[in-house]
């Protein structure tokens, strides 16, 4: 579904991912893990389209199509999701205005039939119960005023309604309780399908233990450096990143 | 306009002086024939649009101040008990070193010289020349004794510094005062004004200081007025605050029937803070005037401006913040905010809170309020028995002294807080009580 | 277009992909600024006495009416251009603008619609306002004004059998000379300010509007405005009287076409509102705010100004897009106790365009209240500054003000200001206000964006969102039409 050959992109003028390689299929979870500054949220914003982050190298199709060739909307809307690590306020917009505007172009694009406003609603509302999110949330300024867990669990209602083909969850869980952590984890196991595939980027092992990957990667200084399964996230908690240096070459 | 009284008094006064240096003359004649150029201000000009200028239009209070003397035993009830500052005493403009403090034994890390013998001239005007209004250009002409502070590099003085101002004259005159205070980098100081007078003084006072903080050093500075009602004061405040320096300065507006200060502060630096607080409490016929500016001209400095005033009897208040934002100061915050409560059907309050903004990455906000005091408040502190005589000024205090309580000298806070209170109590028990409810 | 834009600011610093995204997306193409080919009586250019008695003759005006006129005209030539505002605009020369302009197949008076010229409502159509009746907005009844002269009412019928009067200013003169004789000039002076003075002597045409005593007009009463002709100010002037206890919505439209040289709109509108009634004023302002590199536009110099009376209210609002440069600031005379006061304004600025605006709360009346919400969007190198007065004065017990003026910046280049005069001689009253500034931010846009929005509709959203406040008082035919306009003025050419 997803293939990431040899990428290599800079911020800022400065090589953060330097011959990224990955290759996800289709309903496949790949949990990404590594130390700070070794860019995973790089690849997120990379893969997503976001400006200032050049890439210098490599390719990345979706399903055999060139992501690297679409603006950040159409990467959208052809199915990229990021989940924000730090999803950002915009007052006076309200949530399902938002929201509206995203599903019909997303869905416009992919030709699927639109949502009038009463289907919509009750598909908004259907979401929001299921990260328990009050429905009010709709109603208020995207993310404005949201506590960090709210913002959180925001990301993956919209999630649920733009239903996309790839969903990247920068450190969804960060500063979640666990409480929190498991509704965050119940929406995306809900989601999961043979035909969806997830990169979950995280610091800790425990939201692992919610959402099982089916591969565990480290990412240290732009690079892949070890692949394993879930018990490489259970190693990596026990001990550190430290004996991994030297894998890279 | 430019032949009044006032005018040719000044033309007079600005030759009596001469000054050692080439600097100091030029800087005098180009500040001399400014003044002499710039119109007297009316109601319509901008700056002075609700602060008449009656009272100088007449042109007696421009007759320089003759030196004179006060005994140590007068001084002794303008003493800020625990301060333990270095004193410099000025009376009427004339700086009086046998009332100061020993210039031999100042703190280690400070110098202070005479303008006409200082060492280094380069930011004599530099910061209030820039923005100098009618009356800086008038100080900057007619400067006679003016004292330059230096506080050298890292330097760390726990000892405030105390300008000590009375003004003592019984018959209107000039008393001219003027400050260049210069923080080397990496320093620490702290500068308190004090302006006083006499009883049955008739002095206008016209002041400007001038604040260089050096990069990475920090400014603590209080400018208090507390003259009687029969003066006149109008003054400024110029600031450069450089490079991830931080000042900060309190004003109060207690003294002197007519009390106008310019507060201008200038980032010359990323990174650098500032704080301007004031409180004003005009009362009878005063009138206050504060025209601040913050002028972010680099990227990366955060103001933030509080000033509170209640204005009572036939007072007046005047308020002007303004926040100017230049083109390249990107990333900025700046802060603004000014709440006033009238207590009299005859007070008056004016304020302008501007932004002026050139940058598009900027954090901004003013909020100004003109209010009576809380009736909530009021009404709880009835219901626990508390007359509504006493709830006025104790809401009142309330209301500045969360300012004052802010104050990082607990000397200032413990001289103030008397001093405040004397103001709203009209009982000595209220006095008391607000005392010593603020002490504990 | 986004090349264009690019060249056309040669000493900026090459913008990043999202700021040139931004700076697309508020571009755009001024929709109104089509030319009608109508053949017009215009008189050259030049101010004079003998210009005012022209313009008094070709109106058959009374001799009181023209005394009026040469009176104010001896007024103004003594008063100054006033300076005060954050605008800059070459000097204008009085004597280069033409001070009458008719379409001429209006010369004889059409006495219906059918005897309009065609092209004139094509024009209308155009700007999508259609003055027959069958093709309107149910309920809206309008005044046309074009160049000089009002062209045509529609549903003046309707609107007599509820008594209410609203013909062209011109008629009201003859019709109803005892209610101009005692209304005009008593809430905006004559001397009141350089341009209203300008008005009374040259002003040629504008709406009148009387609702008598307790009536609620039963539709809403719309005025369009258009310059067409080249060289020409447009001086229109507007009364509104509101008896007791009635009540009325009143909307304004405003458009002209592209042209190089700039062109002087000065209008007065005067606002009586009396015990117990209520006025809601609406404008869509959308004069031809210039090119992108700030040639012609139109200098929109406007008094606006209500007395309210006792328990009645005053309810300003305003959306201004156009113009190159905007003076105007719709005022409250609260004058009876009891008496509310409201403006609502988003002022958008793009490219040159440049807007002083804001509003005067004159507190005089006991309890009286007043709401001011303003919403300043920049972009391009505009400039946009909110200029405010709220006063109270000493009689004015237990008066009340709220102010919140907010500042959108779109582009590192436009500038943002805030000058709200704040003036208290009561104890009693409470005035709060508060400004902040925001930009539309890289990262705001880039989370729509990664949800499939593109720039240019973020951009909108966005703006829409911060408008909200005020668009929720327009009236609902407006507001649509608002957004449009706001949505018009934010497309671009984004990817």
């Amino acid at each position: 579904m997803l293939t990431i050959e040899n990428l290599q992109a800079n911020v800022s003028d400065k090589n953060i991912l330097k011959g990224l390689n990955l290759e996800i299929k289709p309903g496949e979870v790949h949990a990404i893990m590594g130390p700070n500054g070794a860019g995973k949220s790089t690849l997120g914003h990379v893969l997503a389209g976001r400006d200032g982050y050049e890439v210098t190298g490599g390719s990345v199709t979706l399903e055999g199509k060139d992501l690297l060739a679409l603006a950040c909307e159409e990467r959208a809307r052809e199915g990229v999701f990021l989940a924000f690590q730090y999803p950002v306020e915009i007052p006076g917009v309200s949530n399902m205005e938002f929201l509206k505007a995203s599903v019909d172009a997303v869905r416009t694009h992919r030709e699927l039939p639109a949502w009038d406003a009463v289907s919509f609603m009750k598909k908004a509302r259907e979401a929001c119960k299921a990260v328990n999110l009050d429905q009010q949330f709709l109603k208020r300024g995207v993310n404005e005023g949201f506590s960090g867990g709210e913002k959180k669990r925001n990301e993956i209602m919209q999630m649920m309604l733009l239903e996309p083909k790839i969903a990247i969850l920068d450190e969804t869980d960060s500063g979640l309780d666990i409480d929190a952590l498991q509704v965050v984890a119940n929406g995306v196991n809900a989601l999961r399908s043979p035909e969806r595939s997830f990169i979950v980027v995280t610091h800790y092992q425990r939201l692992l233990d919610y959402i099982v990957p089916d591969y565990v990667h480290v990412l240290a200084d732009g690079k892949i450096v070890k692949s394993g399964d879930k018990n490489l996230a259970l190693e990596l908690e026990e001990k550190g990143y430290g004996w991994l240096e030297g894998e890279s070459a | 306009m430019t032949s009044t009284p006032l005018h040719a008094a000044i033309a007079a006064g600005s030759t009596l002086t001469s000054h050692a240096t080439t600097k100091i003359a030029d800087v005098q004649n180009a500040a001399a024939h400014a003044w002499a150029q710039t119109p007297w201000p009316t109601r319509k000009t901008e700056a002075w649009k609700y602060t008449p200028l009656k009272a100088l239009e007449k042109g007696e209070y421009f007759i320089p101040a003759a030196k004179s003397t006060l005994s140590a035993d007068a001084l002794k009830q303008f003493a800020i008990n625990r301060l333990e500052a270095f004193t410099l005493v000025f009376i009427d403009g004339h700086f009086c070193a046998e009332q100061s403090d020993d210039l031999t034994q100042l703190p280690t890390g400070m110098t202070i010289e005479h303008l006409d013998d200082a060492s280094n001239l380069e930011q004599f005007n530099k910061a209030a020349g820039e923005h100098a209004t009618l009356f800086g250009e008038l100080n900057t002409a007619t400067i006679n004794t003016a004292l330059v502070i230096n506080v050298a590099k890292n330097a760390q003085i726990t000892q405030p510094v105390n300008v000590l101002n009375v003004a003592s004259a019984n018959a209107p005159c000039l008393a001219n005062a003027r400050i260049l205070w210069q923080q080397a980098p990496h320093s620490k100081a702290t500068l308190v004004e004090h302006f006083v007078s006499t009883q049955d003084s008739q002095v206008f006072t016209n002041s400007i200081t001038e604040l260089f903080v050096g990069e990475n050093a920090q400014c603590e500075h209080y400018r208090l007025h507390l003259e009687d009602e029969a003066n006149l004061h109008i003054g400024g405040v110029y600031s450069h605050v450089h490079k991830h320096a931080r000042l900060n300065s309190f004003y109060l507006a207690m003294g002197a029937n007519l009390q106008r200060v310019d507060v201008v502060t200038q980032f010359e630096g990323e990174g650098a803070e500032a704080v301007n607080n004031g409180v004003y409490l005009p009362r009878n016929k005063q009138l206050v005037d504060f025209h601040t500016c913050i002028e972010h001209k680099v990227p990366h400095c955060n103001s933030n401006e509080i000033f509170r005033g209640i204005i009572g009897d036939s007072a007046r208040a005047v308020f002007n913040g303004r926040i100017h934002i230049h083109k390249d100061a990107q990333k900025t915050l700046a802060e603004l905010s000014n709440k006033n409560l009238l207590t009299s059907n005859k007070a008056e309050v004016n304020t302008k809170p501007e932004l002026e903004i050139y940058a598009d990455d900027v954090r901004c906000a003013h909020g100004a309020t003109i209010a009576e005091l809380d009736a909530l408040a009021m009404h709880y502190l009835r219901t626990r028995g508390i007359s509504q005589e006493e709830a006025q000024v104790m809401l009142s205090f309330g209301f500045i002294n969360e300012l004052i309580e802010q104050l990082n000298n607990t000397a200032i806070v413990e001289y103030l807080r008397p001093v405040i209170a004397q103001r709203f109590a009209k009982k000595p028990e209220f006095l008391e009580s607000l005392i010593h409810e603020a002490l504990v | 277009m986004s090349q264009e834009n690019a060249q056309s600011a040669p000493n900026a610093e090459p913008l990043s992909d999202a700021d040139q995204q931004i700076d697309d997306a508020i571009n755009k193409e001024y929709s109104a600024g089509f030319v009608s080919n109508i053949e017009s009586d215009t008189l050259e250019a030049g101010l004079s006495e003998d210009v005012i008695r022209f313009i008094s003759g070709k109106k058959n005006e009374p001799e009181w009416m023209l005394e009026w006129r040469l009176k104010a005209y001896h007024q103004w030539l003594e008063m100054e251009e006033p300076e005060w505002a954050h605008v800059n605009y070459p000097k204008i020369d009085f004597n280069e603008i033409s001070y009458y302009s008719a379409p001429k197949s209006m010369a004889d008076g059409p006495k219906s619609l059918d005897e309009v010229d065609p092209d004139l409502i094509a024009t209308y159509n155009k700007l999508g306002i259609p003055l027959h009746e069958q093709q309107m907005l149910a309920g809206v009844a309008v005044d046309a004004v074009f160049d000089s002269v009002s062209v045509a009412t529609t549903f003046r019928e309707n609107l007599k059998e509820a008594g209410v009067i609203f013909c062209p200013i011109s008629e009201a003169v003859h019709e109803y000379p005892e209610l101009i004789k005692k209304y005009l000039a008593s809430v905006v002076p004559v001397k009141d300010n350089y341009y209203a003075a300008l008005n009374c002597a040259v002003f040629s045409d504008g709406s009148f509007v009387y609702i008598p005593k307790g009536v609620k007009c039963p539709m809403e009463l719309s005025t369009y405005f258009r310059i067409n002709e080249a060289k020409t100010g447009q001086f229109e002037r507007t009364l509104i009287i509101a008896e007791e206890g009635s009540e009325v919505s009143y909307l304004e439209g405003c458009t002209a076409p592209m042209r190089d040289e700039n062109q002087l709109h000065a209008a007065v509108v005067e606002l009586v509102c009396l015990d117990g009634a209520k006025i809601k004023y609406s404008t869509v302002q959308n004069w031809y705010p210039g090119d992108e590199q700030g040639k012609g536009g139109i200098y929109n110099f406007v008094t606006k100004r209500g007395i309210a009376h006792t328990n009645s209210r005053i309810s300003w609002t305003q959306v201004e897009t156009g113009s190159a440069v905007t003076w105007k600031y719709p005022s409250c005379v609260l004058k009876g106790d009891n008496s509310v006061g409201e403006f609502y304004s988003v002022a958008l600025t793009n490219n040159y365009q440049q807007a002083d605006t804001g509003t005067k709360m004159i507190h005089i009346g006991k309890n009286t209240r007043s709401t001011i919400i303003s919403k300043g969007i920049s972009a391009g190198k505009s400039s946009n500054a909110y200029r405010g007065l709220v006063r109270f004065n000493a009689g004015a017990d237990g008066a009340r003000n709220f102010t919140q003026c907010d500042s959108l910046l779109i582009g590192s280049e436009c500038a943002a200001h805030t000058f709200p005069y704040i003036e208290s001689k009561n104890p009693k009253a409470i005035i709060e206000h508060e400004a902040t500034t925001s930009k539309v931010s890289e990262d705001q846009l880039y989370l729509c964006q990664q949800r499939g929005i593109d720039a240019e509709k973020a951009v909108s959203m966005i703006v829409n969102g911060f408008c909200k406040d005020v668009f929720k008082e327009l009236p609902m035919e407006f507001a649509v039409e608002a957004g449009k306009l706001l949505e018009v003025s934010l497309e671009g050419s984004v990817g």
